[in-house]
């Protein structure tokens, strides 16, 4: 057998590389790794813990997260959560399809304006306009409503439409208008052509506008008072300092829709579905 | 199957370019029609306006009767082909060509369940939309599929497909729905060479076989001479030629076409021409020997260029040169060749060489000469060879304006003549000159446009020979011993009678316009404007409407709707009321009357047969037919029905 050379320099090289790798992957994982060891303590009390890690693991703190709700009801919290990312996912990727269709295919006169100005509010924090976002639901009986979550939610998504916009712009105009010469109106074009061509950037939409509702703070907090409206998020806020391995499970068990999710619409993906269409 | 009828078709984008002006052009039925021109040229726009993608921005276009300037794409019953197919991806190939015919609805009866149809109170069918129908659409896809072969991929998709056959899928998806037009922007551009040919011919039988009208875009000639019927060569947004395959290679109407059209490019030359006698000498720059042919190959030339002096370029083709000893008949076109390199191509060999023998590059100069010679003929560069010219076949161009000075149809007969005591002699024709052409005693050049000649008259004439050109009869005469050309149907060798218009021809002296023919276009500059009116009787309306006119010299003349129109769709809408426009009326649409434009009699301009005068209506001059005494002061009424808008600042021609 031949016997496998490898040049020392070479060695050093593939060495220092996956030293960084891991040095990285370290910094990455670390807290994830302490997060989830932390969550299956047995004490629950952050105090308990012998030096860094839990002394005793169990599955005590995620069964009283479902069990235990009469003072913290952390599945309300999960399924008010879940309700706002999805109607907000939903109702904002739809907003964003549009104004990225419309962007990208339609030439009207405040088109370059309207662009560079979403894109410069996009550019905005959402919480710069707590205070005036606050005010308005007070006007509107929003307060305390999970709609009122959700209109901010969708409303504020079409602001990062430029991604769908370049998806838009590199399906080739050439298709529109042999469509239109074929008889089809703007909304059937957009409908049976636009829509099966972007299937990958809907899921990607529907992906990005799902995070954000999911796992925001501020205007939960801000928005909800009352306890059984909460999100997770704010719940696990209003935990007793006590109760640190049941705020660790409940960090945990929340990146678990996103994961399904992300699974669930992954194989839609998939890029070059428009392959064939125009020869380039 | 219908014509189209394109009329002073502009595309002006906002920011003024121009990328089609002033196109006009008639296409019948089931004609196959190339544009063809260099990137650019506005041919794939032009194509565009008539799919209806792209908005004209001024003009008249009809398919068929129906003026189709504002109508969606899929009511023009016009079908395209994409250069890049442009297929839908997600489809399959069936569901591609079925799409035009799923998004259609079809006129049919109602029926009920028995299938009879249903009848309304007075016993008719009651007329529904319906879609198609699954068996309908079975027969019209297979029947597509199999006309260009493509019945065994109906189920593939796209992108499973080869370039040639994706190019018929999107034929398919054209002629599936039976459209009036085809019209095909480049199709063939993004396939190999072979293929290329291949589907060229597909194309040409597919068109036999459709007998509809295609409108095909291309920029390449090879497929415009191949296939069209006829073919417009466009430069810049203007039309260059429109006409056969083969009178745009034998007589390219100016040097652009002649050089675009036939592989290798023509030959031209910096010269002169001087004749004397029946012979003409052709003198090439760079080169140190004349060629010299009888006048006969300058047969219908303008004379000004035959001085020896005036620069023109002369054009010939690689086919018109060979290489070789000059027979008898070729005797004196012979001129001197260096040769510096060639191009073998297996039947023939391009020989590339100079004129000049002083020059030894390889690059372009503008004494470059490409011939053709027999295949795998043995040349040195280097060498000095005898090429014989064909001469009969020589194209001339101005050197300024490059357009052909051997038209088809020549725009005016030039004829040297002498005027005494009113009366004018040129070889054969007298005339007795009008009141209104009075000029010194003396020798002229006189101008006689080809169309002011018609028959019926005073002059006698024998037709020498008689041709069609660009749809027209064209005669050769001979009055008097020298030749004319006259627009008259009449066959060689019968005698006729002609008579001139007078008032079309110009008299010249050493250059200057002695008499000058009269114009027939009386133009005047003014605005546009809106005002709410009351309505008339007859628009069936109350209360106020608006009314359009033409503001002249101050005064408002109510325009016709159509024209008003027109004129808000070439300035999308208000701007109509800031431009300025050319207002034009031919003189026989004026009329005296007692109101209307103001005008100051000038001249009255007696034509003998007809009387003119001349006026000034806001500082433009006015030419109007009268009968007659009139005054001085006049009122001219124009038939605004008839009149002719121009905007000014752009130069787009309205109506």
């Amino acid at each position: 057998m031949k016997k496998l050379k490898i040049k020392p320099q070479k060695l050093f090289n593939v060495a220092i590389t996956y030293l960084i790798i891991l040095a990285v992957c370290f910094v990455f994982l670390f807290p994830i790794l302490w997060l989830v060891l932390a969550s299956f303590s047995k004490t629950g009390s952050i105090y308990s813990f012998e030096g860094f890690f839990p002394a005793e693991l169990s599955l005590d703190s995620f069964k009283r997260l479902f069990t235990d709700t009469a003072l913290y009801n952390y599945p309300r919290w999960f399924l008010n959560t879940l309700f706002i990312a999805l109607m907000s996912s939903l109702i904002g990727t739809s907003l964003t399809i549009l104004t990225a269709y419309v962007m990208s295919r339609f030439r009207f006169k405040t088109r370059k304006a309207m662009m560079k100005m979403t894109l410069i509010l996009g550019m905005f924090p959402s919480f710069m306009t707590m205070t005036a976002v606050y005010l308005m639901m007070t006007q509107f009986n929003l307060i305390n409503q999970q709609w009122g979550l959700i209109l901010i939610y969708s409303a504020g998504a079409p602001m990062g439409y430029l991604t769908q916009k370049g998806f838009f712009d590199t399906i080739p105009s050439s298709i529109d208008e042999a469509a239109r010469i074929d008889g089809a109106s703007n909304f059937k074009i957009f409908v049976r052509i636009t829509l099966p061509l972007a299937a990958p950037m809907i899921v990607y939409t529907l992906l990005s506008s799902f995070v954000w509702p999911w796992s925001d703070f501020i205007l939960p907090q801000l928005l909800l008072k009352n306890k059984d409206l909460y999100t997770v998020a704010v719940g696990l806020m209003s935990l007793d300092d006590t109760e640190f391995s049941r705020f660790a499970a409940g960090s945990v068990f929340i990146a678990v829709p996103i994961v399904v999710f992300y699974f669930a619409l992954s194989k839609f993906l998939i890029s070059g579905l428009s392959a064939g269409a125009v020869k380039q | 199957m219908a014509n189209l009828s394109l009329k002073h078709i502009y595309k002006v984008y906002p920011n003024g370019t121009k990328a089609v002006n002033d196109f006009n052009m008639q296409i019948d039925d089931k004609e196959f029609i190339v544009f063809v021109g260099p990137s650019g040229c506005g041919k794939s726009t032009m194509l565009r306006m008539i799919a209806g993608l792209e908005e004209i921005t001024a003009g008249e276009l009809r398919i068929g009767d129906v003026v189709v300037n504002d109508m969606e794409p899929k009511d023009r019953d016009i079908a395209m082909v994409f250069q890049n197919y442009a297929l839908y991806p997600h489809m399959n190939i069936y569901e591609n060509i079925a799409f035009g015919l799923r998004m259609r609805k079809i006129p049919d009866v109602k029926r009920n369940k028995q299938g009879g149809p249903v009848l309304d109170r007075a016993g008719k069918p009651v007329k529904v939309m319906r879609r198609y129908t699954k068996e309908e659409l079975d027969e019209k896809v297979l029947g597509a599929a199999g006309v260009l072969g493509i019945t065994e991929y109906l189920k593939k998709k796209p992108k499973e497909m080869s370039g040639g056959q994706r190019q018929r899928v999107a034929l398919g998806r054209a002629i599936v729905r039976e459209p009036k037009v085809m019209l095909l922007d480049e199709p063939l551009s993004n396939l190999d060479a072979k293929l290329r040919t291949q589907m060229r011919s597909e194309i040409v039988k597919l068109h036999d076989r459709l007998q509809t009208t295609f409108i095909y875009v291309t920029h390449d000639q090879v497929e415009a001479m191949t296939m069209g019927t006829r073919i417009v060569v466009m430069k810049d947004g203007y039309i260059q030629q429109v006409d056969t395959p083969k009178n745009v290679y034998q007589n390219p109407s100016n040097k652009f076409v002649a050089g675009f059209i036939g592989t290798p490019q023509m030959n031209f030359f910096e010269g002169t021409l001087c004749r004397t006698g029946e012979r003409v000498e052709m003198r090439f720059k760079g080169s140190e020997c004349p060629v010299t042919a009888s006048c006969d190959i300058l047969g219908k030339a303008i004379p000004r260029y035959l001085d020896g002096k005036t620069p023109v370029w002369i054009g010939l083709r690689a086919d018109d040169i060979t290489i070789g000893a000059a027979g008898e008949k070729e005797r004196g076109a012979t001129i001197r060749v260096k040769i510096s390199h060639t191009e073998e191509l297996g039947t023939e060999t391009l020989v590339y060489g100079d004129i000049d023998l002083t020059r030894d590059t390889f690059g372009e100069s503008p004494t470059q000469v490409i011939m053709k010679a027999a295949g795998f003929e043995n040349f040195r560069s280097g060498d000095v060879v005898d090429a014989v010219l064909r001469l009969e076949n020589v194209h001339l161009f101005d050197f300024q304006t490059e357009e052909s000075i051997l038209p088809r149809i020549p725009k005016y007969n030039y004829l040297s003549c002498t005027v005494q005591e009113g009366r004018l002699t040129a070889a054969g024709i007298e005339l007795t000159l009008p009141d209104a052409m009075q000029c010194p005693d003396g020798a002229y050049e006189l101008l006689l446009p080809t169309d002011a000649v018609t028959l019926g008259g005073e002059t006698e004439a024998e037709v020498l020979s008689s041709e069609t050109a660009d749809g027209k009869p064209l005669a050769r005469l001979n009055v008097g011993g020298s030749s004319l050309f006259a627009l008259i149907d009449a066959r060689a060798g019968e005698k006729v009678r002609l008579s001139f218009d007078l008032k079309r021809i110009a008299l010249r002296q050493n250059g200057e316009e002695v008499v000058s023919p009269m114009p027939l276009m009386n133009s005047v500059v003014g605005t546009f404007a809106l005002d709410r009116v009351k309505a008339r009787p007859q628009e069936g309306k109350r209360g106020k409407v608006n009314a359009y006119s033409f503001v002249i010299g101050g005064q408002k003349y109510r325009a016709p709707m159509d024209v008003a129109q027109k004129m808000f769709a070439a300035l999308s809408g208000r701007k109509a009321f800031t431009a300025q426009f050319r207002y034009e009326f031919t003189s026989y649409d004026l009329k005296i009357s007692e109101h209307g434009l103001p005008a100051e009699v000038e001249k009255v301009l007696d034509y003998g047969t007809e009387t003119f005068v001349k006026c000034k209506v806001c500082g433009s001059d006015f030419y109007v037919p009268v009968t007659g005494d009139v005054p001085r002061s006049i009122c001219l009424e124009p038939d605004f029905e008839k009149i002719g808008v121009t905007e000014t600042e752009r130069e787009i021609k309205i109506v």
